[in-house]
């Protein structure tokens, strides 16, 4: 009878030490609720940025310009000049979803940077459905997307600075930066923080 | 007396009013014209509204068929005001678009500073807008 008693007041225990240490909770990805880092890129500076230069880029009309839409874009190197390892696709791939939605330019898979096909197997049937039909569309690209993502710090005294450049160019296949973006973000404080 | 008390008072002046406003000039003759959209408002922060006030809303369409808006703000305080924003876009159907690349965006603003925020719809389907302000830290 004793241990009856015991033993669920012993996991009621448990559970109440356990979890009362956690506040885990979910919060809107770029939200205002979301950590801001002095020196780090946080999830909402790439949102920020790629956002900014995303509208910057469909209002210069320069996807326009091409004979057959939506225009055909590569991804070219985008360079890190920043003091942190990122992945670059942090700030493209939400470039490239907002441009196929808008429905102004494709991203092509099958041709990339030193010839390297961002998806070998999509390369692979393209080249069968060439060969099968004696064409090629290899060579179809309107525009490469290269840039660079920079950081620069500054302190004085206790409060520290960072400014996060992102810069991006769009060129034809004349060689010509048809269109040129940059995004700065610039954070400062004493401490990371929670809330913009 | 009336030196000293003068002094005193532009002192205490300076102390208390140490934040510097916004001085602005521009062309009289405005060339271009603003296309004006009238507005509807929910405020339910009365606090930032006090502060930071929505003075017009003008749009236009960009070259590929973009929706284009732009917010004129007006900083009606003598301190600078920290403020977040966020456009949201729907289309004709009053469906939602482009929800994941539009971004919370935080911005300040300077003493008595007039300011613009723009926005450019993500695709050529979004029609309306909704601008979200958020008072920030």
């Amino acid at each position: 009878m004793k241990n009856k008693i015991i033993i669920p007041l012993m996991a009621a225990s448990a559970v109440f030490v356990t979890g009362c240490g956690t506040n885990a909770h979910y919060v809107q990805t770029g939200g205002t609720q979301n950590v801001v880092s002095i020196g780090q890129i946080n999830i909402q500076d790439y949102i920020q940025a790629a956002s900014a230069m995303t509208g910057d880029l469909l209002a210069s009309g320069a996807l326009d310009r091409v004979k057959t839409p939506p225009a055909v874009l590569a991804i070219s190197r985008i360079v890190n000049n920043t003091g942190q390892q990122i992945d670059t696709d942090l700030l493209v791939k939400k470039i490239r979803v907002a441009l196929l939605q808008s429905g102004k330019a494709v991203t092509t898979t099958t041709f990339g940077l030193g010839g390297q096909a961002e998806d070998p197997l999509a390369s692979g049937l393209q080249q069968k459905n060439d060969f099968m039909n004696d064409k090629n569309t290899t060579g179809r690209v309107d525009f490469s997307l290269s840039g660079k993502i920079i950081q620069l710090n500054a302190r004085a005294g206790n409060t520290s600075q960072a400014t996060y450049s992102f810069q991006l160019s769009l060129t034809d296949n004349q060689g010509l930066a048809v269109w040129e973006g940059e995004k700065e973000i610039t954070k400062q404080g004493t401490q990371s923080a929670v809330g913009f | 007396m009336k030196t000293s008390i003068a002094a005193l008072f532009a002192v205490a002046l300076a102390v208390t009013g140490c934040h510097d406003t916004m001085n602005s000039v521009e062309n009289a003759q405005k060339t271009g014209q603003r296309n004006m959209v009238s507005d509807q408002r929910v405020v339910s922060d009365t606090g930032l509204n006090r502060k930071v006030g929505v003075i017009g809303v003008n749009t236009a369409m960009t070259p590929g068929g973009f929706l284009r808006v732009q917010v004129e703000l007006l900083n009606r305080t003598s301190s600078l005001q920290n403020y977040n924003y966020h456009f949201e876009w729907f289309d004709q159907n009053g469906m939602q678009v482009g929800g994941s690349s539009t971004a919370v965006i935080s911005d300040s603003i300077d003493p008595k500073e007039d300011k613009y925020i723009s926005a450019i719809a993500p695709t050529e389907a979004a029609k309306d807008f909704r601008l979200k302000l958020i008072l920030g830290q």
